[in-house]
């Protein structure tokens, strides 16, 4: 073997030895613990994943002036899953990520405002306008949607359905991959799509 | 008073600000998109296909998608409004790039592209009518922000039988290069837990021309599209490492996608892309299908056991059961012996088989079991010796492993354990022709094991193999149930000769596609020749002294005729896919400096190419610009001569014309006209390039 293919070789293990153990940017694993986070909400109070341990969690990334975000709140289906499993006692905690000046950003008032105006009903609405919340998820577009057991692992991370459009038309026949894995986590069953390809917006990260 | 104003103009402003991001936001999404139906010829022919495309123009920063559009975004969908029994094809989507978006990766495109597709009109379409194409196209254009779109695009085009003849249309010909190509190598893939790796494979694939590689999938669900993918090359393998998503559970059964290559030509970086269709390779399959040691060592032995039975081996099973017959006198220990020295020696041929193709293996070679019968050399050479064995067999030349003369109960000297020995290599030797059911599997799972656990199931075939010797030997009850030595012996002895000359014919058949008839006249002479140095050998058994040596020396000068012969067999292998009939319909003659002067001095202009099977940018020119027709009519039209140089295996002469233009590699293009300087053509061609430069003359 000659000495530039042994330093080929050489450097490609190297590189593939670095890539093998360097700690991934990707999405967090469903079936690990959710990544821990500490953020500000719409009312001012820090917010910490530790405050919620027991309880099934749901996080949605949103912003408001995303298309696909539109379609969903426009037709009323986000606002449904929104108070259809709130009311059954899961914590549902809206994401804000766009930084100041990019389309979705909303300080606490606005947050609020968008809240009663869409008639949602999140238990939370949390401020992450330098998207820490979003890193540590591996969020990529709005909206993106995470589901967490009460025992903190990570049992759904993806898209809401499986309809990629921006058209509200196709909310009806959609499958909800939220709805139904909520559905089976209550009933105690193991979900059976665990990740999806999510769409929407990208998040808007300022780096 | 003043407060009043002032409030009231920054309410003003506000107002403005607001409707002027307003407007920004419902800035409506054809600024930022252009979209428009291009047909390429000017008019359309009844019957005959043509092509249009969809032309997206995106205004700086902004871009559209490719048909995965990765971690967000949504492609470009074209739904085509025709008129009736038009019939569209599916669209042809150009290389895209990666586009980053903080850590998430799109495919898309920036600036401008063309997504092109082929329409056929229906057959009786009347002359002088005129066609209006139209399409709904739905698009999401992004920069930060996405905006969603629609267009409707349409064309009218003149029906006119003979069509339109536009030699060439720039714009249509820049969108199909900008098309991925098909992959000239073999693609297959394999996957763990973590990532997937692509395996393209060719002899002529150097790995280190190729700067970078980025394989899009047409899967939006395979891969995490944001993560590096690692390059690397393993002798004639180029390996690209994909880290995969979760998304997917399960492997698919294919990976269709687009993998841009980065070639380095002459201190530039040249992309170039294929379409690449890969297959799952050998060991994930072998892996997938549940093929595991124990299985593999079980259908092995089987194999082994059924070898025994094949045309091949058969014949050598008999011998020594024949043998095992003739020598019932011996001690039980002694044929326990035999047994044991049989089956020696086909394990330790085994070992050394199993040894050879790991190896070559390693070293690169896309070989498999039965990789010997790939050689013309090796299977005019196992042909050779069956033949000999069936010539011994029939009589004409005694050996140590044939019988004894009929009902002589002497023993010849070569009878001993090492004749057993023996015994069992040539019956691995001659086993190697055939295979056996259950064989194909565990050898394949064998192959790409790792060496210590695959020479497991090669022993265990090398067992099976000799399992129904051993079995006799060891067991006197099977012995007393062989009948007694006598004349049938002969008989079945010589009867036994003609499945090995059935094998042999079978090996003769096989040399037919691999060496042209002049090779396999040598072969077959050389089998004759073969036959009259046995019996040239035989007879000098039974001569005196100075009779016997002159027989011998026939014997002798035969044999060398057949080492000369294989050498006639070897001069006349058929070349497999090679540079020149891969892909050009161009007639060239191969490059020589002789043949370049001579033609330059008779005033004849010359166009010379420089390629190697290894260079992908000469491939690709190859294909696009110098294969097709019109370089051919234009070459015949001028007299051009066109002389190809092939510089996969390094060649003086071309590496001292390349230096003359001050190139160091491939490829390098030439037009030699009388009476003026040569000219040089671009490293990259495209068929208007080459076109306009040969017009000139």
């Amino acid at each position: 073997m000659n000495r530039r293919a042994f330093t080929t070789m050489f450097a490609s293990s190297a590189a593939i030895l670095l890539l093998a153990t360097a700690p991934s940017q990707a999405e967090p694993k469903v079936g690990a613990p959710a990544p821990a986070f500490s953020a500000v909400n719409s009312e001012g109070k820090t917010v910490k994943l530790s405050d919620f341990s027991g309880k099934t969690i749901v996080l949605e990334w949103t912003n408001d002036g995303c298309p696909y975000v539109r379609k969903h709140y426009g037709s009323g289906n986000m606002q449904a899953l929104q108070k259809k499993w709130t009311d059954q006692g899961i914590v549902w905690l809206s994401v804000i990520s766009s930084p100041p000046g990019e389309e979705g950003f909303a300080d606490g008032a606005r947050a609020n405002s968008l809240t009663v105006e869409r008639k949602a009903s999140p238990t939370a609405v949390l401020l992450d306008p330098k998207q820490q919340v979003a890193r540590a998820y591996g969020a990529t577009v709005t909206p993106h949607m995470y589901i967490i057991k009460p025992d903190g692992t990570l049992a759904y991370a993806g898209g809401i359905d499986d309809k990629p459009t921006t058209r509200p038309a196709d909310v009806k026949d959609a499958k909800n991959f939220v709805d139904a894995a909520l559905a089976e986590l209550k009933a105690g069953k193991p979900v059976s799509t665990p990740a999806t390809r999510a769409y929407g917006c990208t998040v808007k990260y300022s780096s | 008073m003043v407060s009043d104003i002032l409030s009231r103009a920054l309410i003003a402003c506000l107002c403005v600000f607001t409707l002027a991001l307003a407007s920004a936001r419902a800035q409506d999404a054809a600024d930022l998109a252009k979209v428009e139906l291009l047909a390429e010829p000017a008019a359309i022919a009844p019957g005959e296909p043509f092509t249009v495309g969809i032309k997206l123009s995106m205004k700086e920063h902004w871009h559209t998608y490719w048909r995965n559009p990765g971690d967000s975004g949504e492609p470009t969908r074209v739904t085509w409004k025709l008129p009736r029994r038009f019939a569209a094809g599916d669209l042809q989507w150009p290389t895209p790039s990666l586009i980053r978006v903080g850590p998430a990766a799109n495919f898309g495109y920036e600036g401008e592209t063309i997504l092109l597709a082929r329409v056929t009109p229906p057959r009786d379409l009347k002359s002088g009518t005129t066609a209006n194409l139209a399409a709904d196209v739905a698009y999401l254009v992004c920069e930060k922000i996405c905006i969603p779109g629609e267009a409707s695009v349409s064309l009218s085009l003149p029906v006119s039988e003979a069509g339109a003849s536009s030699p060439g249309n720039a714009v249509f010909d820049a969108a199909r290069s900008k098309l991925p190509q098909t992959s000239p190598w073999n693609a297959t893939f394999s996957a763990d837990a973590r990532a997937i790796t692509l395996s393209l494979r060719s002899d002529a694939l150097r790995g280190d021309t190729i700067r970078s590689a980025t394989f899009f999938p047409h899967d939006n669900t395979l891969i995490d599209n944001a993560a590096p993918q690692v390059l690397r090359t393993e002798g004639q393998t180029t390996l690209v490492t994909i880290e995969r998503s979760q998304i997917a559970k399960s492997m698919p059964p294919r990976i269709d996608g687009v993998l841009l290559l980065e070639e380095d030509i002459g201190g530039k970086t040249v992309p170039h892309a294929f379409a690449i269709e890969a297959t799952p390779s050998a060991a994930f399959a072998a892996g997938e299908g549940g093929m595991n040691l124990f299985y593999a060592v079980i259908s092995a032995l089987l194999a082994g056991v059924i070898l025994n039975f094949m045309p091949c081996v058969f014949p050598v099973l008999s011998i020594k059961i024949l043998h095992l017959t003739e020598h019932r006198a011996e001690t039980p220990r002694r044929v326990r012996l035999h047994g044991m020295a049989y089956a020696l020696g086909i394990i330790a041929s085994f070992t050394i088989l199993a040894g050879v193709l790991q190896a070559l293996r390693a070293g690169g070679a896309e070989i498999g079991w039965g990789f010997q019968l790939q050689s013309p050399l090796m299977v005019a050479a196992l042909a050779f010796v069956l033949f000999a064995l069936g010539l011994s067999l029939s009589g004409i030349l005694t050996i140590g492993t044939s019988l004894t003369r009929v009902g002589d109960s002497r023993l010849l000297q070569r009878d001993g354990l090492s004749g057993s020995f023996f015994a069992g290599v040539l019956a691995t030797v001659v086993a190697t022709p055939c295979t056996a059911p259950f064989m194909g599997a565990s050898i394949g799972f064998a192959l790409v094991q790792p060496f210590a656990v695959g020479l497991m199931v090669f022993l265990a075939l090398g067992l099976g193999l000799a399992l129904p010797f051993m079995a006799l030997a060891f067991a006197p009850g099977l012995q007393r149930l062989l009948p007694r030595p006598g004349r049938w012996m002969e008989t079945l002895k010589q009867f036994l000769a003609f499945p090995v000359y059935a094998t042999v014919a079978w090996l003769i058949w096989v040399l037919s596609f691999q060496v042209s008839p002049s090779g396999l006249l040598g072969a077959l002479a050389a089998l004759v020749l073969i036959a009259f140095a046995a019996w040239a050998f035989n007879l000098s058994l039974g001569l005196s002294n100075v009779s016997a040596r002159a027989a011998k020396g026939m014997a002798a000068a035969s044999i060398a005729g057949v080492v000369a012969l294989v050498l006639v067999i070897d001069l006349n292998r058929l070349a497999g896919a090679n540079v020149e009939s891969a892909a050009s319909k161009v007639p060239s003659e191969a490059f020589s400096q002789q043949k370049l002067d001579a033609l330059l001095a008779s005033g004849q202009p010359v166009f010379v190419n420089m390629t190697a099977a290894w260079c992908i940018t000469c491939l690709v020119n190859e294909r696009t610009a110098l294969s097709t027709g019109a370089v051919r009519e234009a070459l015949a039209g001028k007299r051009i001569a066109y002389l190809k140089g092939d510089w996969t295996n390094r060649n003086p002469e071309i590496t001292r014309l390349l230096e003359k233009f001050g190139r160091s590699g491939v490829p390098l293009y030439v037009l030699y006209r009388s009476g003026s300087e040569p000219v040089i053509l671009p490293q990259i061609l495209t068929q208007s390039l080459v076109l306009d430069a040969l017009k000139q003359i």
